[in-house]
């Protein structure tokens, strides 16, 4: 136990783990910012995973076709996008059971995604570590932040602006009231569903951008166990973020801190049994939610179906 | 029958022209005509089920019309929505379900408008229209914090926002102590002389009506049976036009506001003695956000007595129904039935006291719509059908066709699902399933709210007998003509405790107006 | 009396007799176009490869049932995904959305490997005594989320998925480490990564019809399929689940605690799932080895087949056999060269399809409202 404490004071001592963390905790930050707005509008977007995974895809198609990152991202995008729209109308038009969409739309898009992995095969590499000068001189958290590669750096415009989407105009507070209250939302003459939809798409589009990040900015290679389940963390992180911007951002954080810890273990010389190490990340997510989600306020309406009554 | 002549201030703002609306096989309007002219406020009266909500959505877009047609200042027109309404200068005060908790009070009058997001600029537009018609709010306040009626506060000036010059208010009373009713017919009044609005005030309270309006049209069964300035109606005929009969129970005129304080004052008190059945004794409750839900609330009920429980919605008649449905635990004080202490918030141990509650809403806890009529029907007492585990369906079968018969449940049969049943027979299954478990105490929270006055006469009706069969009644009601009609003494909820008691023999209206709006004998409630 | 609302209420279905026939009809119909729909882009994906579809087709048909021995192996294979659906729509009747089948499955069978590699005994009783721990095993595990559920509010769908990895991590440490389930028989070729084979008296005994072979486990799954059936229906615990699943305000009203019930239920979903991967284990599944990877994505269908069947016990039944059938045609698929993943899209595709009519008939009548006051009086 003592060699464990002391291992953890190393690591966090040492600046590559907080890159890695960043580097880890990247794609999660992308989706769970998405996912925040989504579950804002009362949605609870299981489909998230498939939209990373979508979205790493598409990423990778787009490199392959064209050999630049740019492109890649675009399509990661566009994927993304539509799985998220395949979940926003079979619940929130056709009334299908929004979790059950969600899932079934994770599974749908692993097999399209294996399966023309197998057919087209693409050729990835990572994009260029574009290190901002002055402010990746920042001890310790410096590299971590701003010596990347450069599809990093598109997180963090997209903070302030999902900021700005959710709390200073008219579409975000619509999305907010649509999640406490959809009754009174509809009475005062707003398209529940329809905003519920937005939400639910720009989760996706954050969620594809995260996966062609991972892909193009991070990994530097497709395989169809990319995302491998954690796109459910981005869920655990809104939830542990208490449905605040900073707290989401935290949750992916941590867990990205989880991750690199356990990869930053072995390379320091600390030997510690891997399942533990990897089971880490999941069981820190566990005993946060058990600590704090009592104290937590979900949007009033959160996972609860609107259908108008009749007119 | 007939209009009768215009008077003299003006321009019909509005005129409706043989507006029908079916769902269905239902007509709830049927070729109704209506003008609604500049300068009055017109009072559109009638029972629960006349038509009168359906007419008003129409107006406001919520409900799109079969047949009809609506002119506004002589143009024809088609209102799709709130906001086409809103443009056409129609707005409606709405009775619940308008204002979101979570959101501060400028954010629910921004709400539903479109354009830019402006903070700033809806708050001074609040603070004007507030000043302008003495509505205070304040704008950064959270709408959860909000009492009720200063919520209806926020619900107008969420409509006059829009400068209407056609105000439609629904049931605006009813969560209202007569001082602030008063206080918003007053505001209507000024807004008729000053803005020359054209108030349509829908209510089927015609001592309401006869108060604050100029002109009255009665609906019934979707038609409107009559028209007359209100100067020149009475009470008693209007209650006929209303209901279509003469109105004689208490129970029935109360139901419409029109019964007199002579006809519910008189019976003689009935003595009480010995042990109460349901004792609650300085009972103290939180939320989970601190907000106090009950603060040392004590009350008895006997054996044969109906107690009602007036107040205003928001004083605490949710979390009493609560805590006597075993779903609210105590901070402090104690539950005794029949003497015997029940611990609050434990799974069913109300239930299992004899405690039965018929709750406000029967979709939160009074029924199940996905399950069958059977099923809710003997929902509290299927452990006594039970044998090893397994369930006698053919004996839950036959005791439900038995109170299928006795109450009167219109069904097709048993086993069909709940949902299936219009709303006043389900309301009737949570009323058989109550009556039938044998309680020793009836707890009867809002139960007549949103029925027509045959419905009134049957609960009324069957409640005094559940009293003359010596259970003790609890009735929790907002509506004081109900309470009035019914209850042998008449407790004031207030802030989550009883500020005051009043015996049917000295039955004061215009002090128990007082005391529901926190005014006790020794002064203002802290 | 009237007893008319202000707002009339709906009935979701026509109430004339003719009408509710032509209604299952167009409802029929719609199941039929949505199951056409998704096998047709299926076909489509497939002849973008530049493969035959008819061909894809054939193979799945040979694989599943027509070759050989193969029904045989689409039932072996349906067991446990039947057993894990089967538990799932307890869980979901009850109102509680377990999605940790993957985990409780491989906890199951992992403590079947321990009794059956690591205990002396007679066959027999390992055998019984492994099935039952390996269900208690999956209840366990589920158990955790319901603690977690009702004592700190944790919502089981995300502590469930949550267990799903820490599971495989534990799973994989037990194969890993020699004195828990490693295989430590020095004559094996290389240090293999998973757990000694079960002794050939602890395996599930096999069945064999029509030159088919089939566990014993198919029998014990469709059992269990029709008690839990019963259980919900006709019983007062089932009763007090789906009041519970409907309303749980009501359930505490009338004495039905969530905490002891709906901790219940997860129990019994979680065991059905451990069950599963113990008779996994026991009927050959990796060759009576116990190894990372070992649940194959079992617990994920079973998932499905439970929300595709609509939480219908019965229903389970034939949806397992599909699904099962999907995975099983699979396997033949190597000769048509196209990739077995088609079988995973098809089979998400369809579960899409067969959400599509309901959702469709309920937006349906709803437009087509007619109200139960039309019985007048």
């Amino acid at each position: 136990m003592g060699d464990f404490f002391s291992a953890v004071l190393d690591i966090f001592g040492s600046p590559t783990m907080y890159g890695s963390a960043v580097r880890l905790g990247g794609f999660l930050a992308f989706a769970a910012l998405g996912e925040l707005v989504a579950e804002k509008a009362g949605t609870i977007n299981i489909s998230v995973e498939g939209s990373l995974l979508a979205g790493a895809f598409c990423g990778a198609l787009g490199y392959h076709w064209t050999g630049s990152t740019g492109v890649g991202l675009l399509t990661g995008v566009a994927g993304g996008l539509v799985i998220a729209l395949i979940q926003a109308n079979m619940s929130h038009r056709l009334t299908a059971d929004q979790f059950v969409v969600g899932l079934t739309a994770n599974v749908l898009v692993l097999g399209l995604a294996g399966f023309f992995n197998a057919i087209v095969d693409p050729a990835v590499r990572p994009a260029a570590v574009v290190a901002i000068p002055g402010l990746s001189d920042i001890p310790l958290i410096g590299p971590a932040l701003f010596g990347q590669t450069w599809p990093t750096y598109l997180l963090y415009p997209l903070i302030p602006l999902t900021w700005w989407l959710l709390y200073r105009t008219r579409w975000g507070l619509e999305v907010q009231a649509v999640g406490e209250n959809p009754q009174a939302s509809d009475v005062s003459g707003i398209d529940v569903n329809k905003r519920r939809r937005q939400a639910i798409a720009y989760g996706g589009l954050l969620a594809g951008l995260g996966g062609a990040f991972l892909v193009l900015g991070q990994v530097g290679s497709f395989d169809t166990a990319a995302v491998g389940g954690r796109g459910f963390i981005a869920i655990a992180a809104v939830y542990f973020g208490g449905w605040t911007l900073g707290g989401t951002l935290l949750g992916a954080l941590v867990f990205g801190f989880a991750d690199a810890f356990r990869l930053a273990v072995p390379v320091l010389g600390y030997q510690f049994n891997a399942q533990l190490l990897a089971a880490l990340p999941y069981v820190l997510t566990l005993v946060v939610m058990v600590a704090i989600t009592k104290q937590l306020r979900q949007p009033a309406a959160l996972a609860q179906p609107f259908v108008r009554g009749l007119r | 029958m007939g209009l009768p002549p215009e008077t003299t201030n003006g321009a019909a703002a509005l005129e409706l022209h043989g507006m029908t609306k079916r769902f269905g096989n239902l007509v709830a309007c049927d070729g109704v005509d209506l003008v609604l002219n500049r300068g009055e406020i017109h009072g559109i009266l009638g029972e629960n089920g006349a038509g009168k909500s359906t007419l008003m959505k129409m107006l406001i877009g919520l409900v799109l019309p079969d047949e009809g047609t609506i002119r506004t200042d002589g143009e024809p027109c088609r209102i799709v929505d709130p906001l086409d309404a809103a443009s056409r200068g129609i707005g409606m005060v709405h009775q619940h379900y308008s204002l979101v908790d979570a959101l501060t009070v400028w954010e629910n009058v921004a709400l539903g408008e479109r354009g830019k997001l402006d903070a700033e600029g809806t708050r001074e537009r609040i603070r004007s229209i507030s000043k302008r018609y003495g509505l205070s709010v304040d704008p950064d306040a959270r709408v959860r914090d909000l009492t009720a009626g200063v919520r209806q506060r926020v619900e107008i000036i969420k409509c006059l926002r829009h400068e209407p010059q056609i105000l439609i208010l629904d049931e605006p009373t009813s969560v209202l102590t007569p001082a602030e009713s008063d206080h918003l017919f007053e505001v209507l009044r000024e807004g008729v002389i000053r803005e020359g609005w054209a108030v349509a005030l829908v209510s089927h309270k015609l001592d309401e009506v006869l108060k604050a309006t100029d002109r009255i049209t009665i609906m019934r069964d979707g038609r409107v049976v009559q028209q007359v300035m209100t100067v020149d109606a009475d009470a008693p005929s209007l209650a006929r036009a209303m209901v279509g009969r003469p109105v004689t129970l208490r129970t029935a005129s109360a139901a419409i506001g029109a019964a007199t304080a002579a006809d519910l004052a008189g019976a003689a008190d009935r003595g009480y003695t010995g042990r109460p059945v349901l004792e609650i004794a300085e009972a103290s409750a939180r939320s989970a956000d601190g907000e106090v839900l009950l603060d040392r609330l004590s009350l008895q009920v006997f054996a044969g007595e109906i107690v009602g429980v007036a107040g205003v919605e928001g004083n605490g008649q949710q979390p009493l129904s609560m805590l006597l449905s075993s779903l609210l635990p105590l901070d402090a004080g104690t539950v005794t039935v029949d003497g015997i202490p029940i611990r609050s918030g434990t799974a069913g141990a109300m239930m299992k006291a004899a405690v039965a509650v018929i709750p406000a809403d029967r979709h939160d806890t009074g029924c199940i719509t996905e399950m069958s009529v059977a099923e809710n029907l003997v929902l509290t007492s299927m452990d006594r059908y039970t044998s090893r585990g397994v369930l006698r369906r053919e004996e839950i079968t036959a005791r439900a066709i038995e109170m299928i018969d006795e109450f009167a449940i219109h069904t097709p049969g048993p086993d069909i699902p709940l949902g299936r049943l219009s709303g006043g027979n389900q309301q009737r299954v949570v009323l058989a399933r109550a009556l039938s478990a044998g309680p020793k105490v009836l707890v009867a929270v809002q139960p007549t709210r949103g029925l027509d006055v045959g419905a009134v006469e049957y609960i009324g009706e069957r409640l005094q007998r559940a009293a003359g069969d010596g259970i003790g009644v609890l009735l929790v009601s907002t509506d004081l003509g109900e309470i009035a009609a019914l209850a042998d003494r008449i407790l004031v909820l207030f802030r989550g405790s009883i500020i005051g008691e009043m015996k049917r023999s000295e039955l004061d209206l215009e002090r128990l107006g007082l005391l529901i709006g926190g005014s006790t004998d020794l002064g203002r409630a802290s | 009396m009237t007893g008319i609302d202000t707002a009339p209420e709906i009935l979701p279905s026509p109430a004339a007799p003719h009408g509710r026939w032509r209604s299952a009809r167009e409802t029929a119909l719609l199941y039929v176009l949505s199951v056409f729909g998704a096998l047709a882009i299926s076909a489509v994906l497939v002849a973008m490869t530049g493969n035959s579809w008819p061909g894809v087709f054939k193979a799945l048909f040979d694989g599943a049932v027509l070759a050989p021995g193969r029904w045989g192996n689409t039932l072996t294979i349906a067991m446990p995904m039947l057993l894990v659906a089967v538990g799932t729509t307890v869980a979901v009747r009850a109102g509680l959305f377990n999605i940790g089948q993957e985990g409780q499955l491989l906890m199951g069978a992992m403590l079947m490997a321990v009794v059956g590699t690591k205990i002396e005994g007679p066959g027999v009783l390992l055998l019984l005594g492994g099935l039952a721990l390996g269900s208690v095993a999956g209840g366990a595990y589920a158990g955790i989320s319901a603690v977690m559920r009702y004592r700190r509010g944790v919502p089981e769908v995300i502590s469930t998925l949550l267990l799903v990895f820490i599971a495989l991590q534990v799973t994989g440490f037990a194969v890993t480490t020699d004195w828990f389930l490693r295989d430590t028989d020095p004559t094996r070729p290389q240090r293999a990564q998973n757990s000694a084979a079960l002794g050939p008296d602890t395996h599930l005994p096999v069945i064999r019809v029509f030159g088919n072979e089939l566990s014993l486990g198919v029998v014990i799954a469709v059992v269990i399929a029709v008690a839990v059936a019963y259980l919900l229906a006709r019983t007062i615990w089932g009763f007090r689940f789906r009041v519970l699943g409907h309303n749980a305000r009501i359930a505490q009203k009338i004495g039905i605690a969530a905490t002891r019930n709906g901790t219940l239920a997860l129990f019994i979903s979680g065991a059905l799932a451990g069950l599963a991967g113990a008779v996994m284990l026991a009927s050959g599944s990796s060759s009576y080895r116990f190894t990372p990877g070992f649940s194959t994505n079992i617990g994920w269908q079973g998932l499905l087949v439970a929300l595709v069947a609509r939480s219908r016990p019965l229903v389970c039944i034939p949806m397992a056999i599909v699904f099962a059938a999907l995975r099983t045609g699979a396997g033949f698929l190597a000769s048509t060269g196209v990739d077995r993943k088609i079988v995973d899209v098809t089979q998400a595709l369809l579960v899409l399809a067969l959400l599509i009519p309901p959702a469709v008939v309920f937006l349906r009548n709803r437009r087509r409202a007619i109200a139960a006051v039309s019985e007048a009086g």
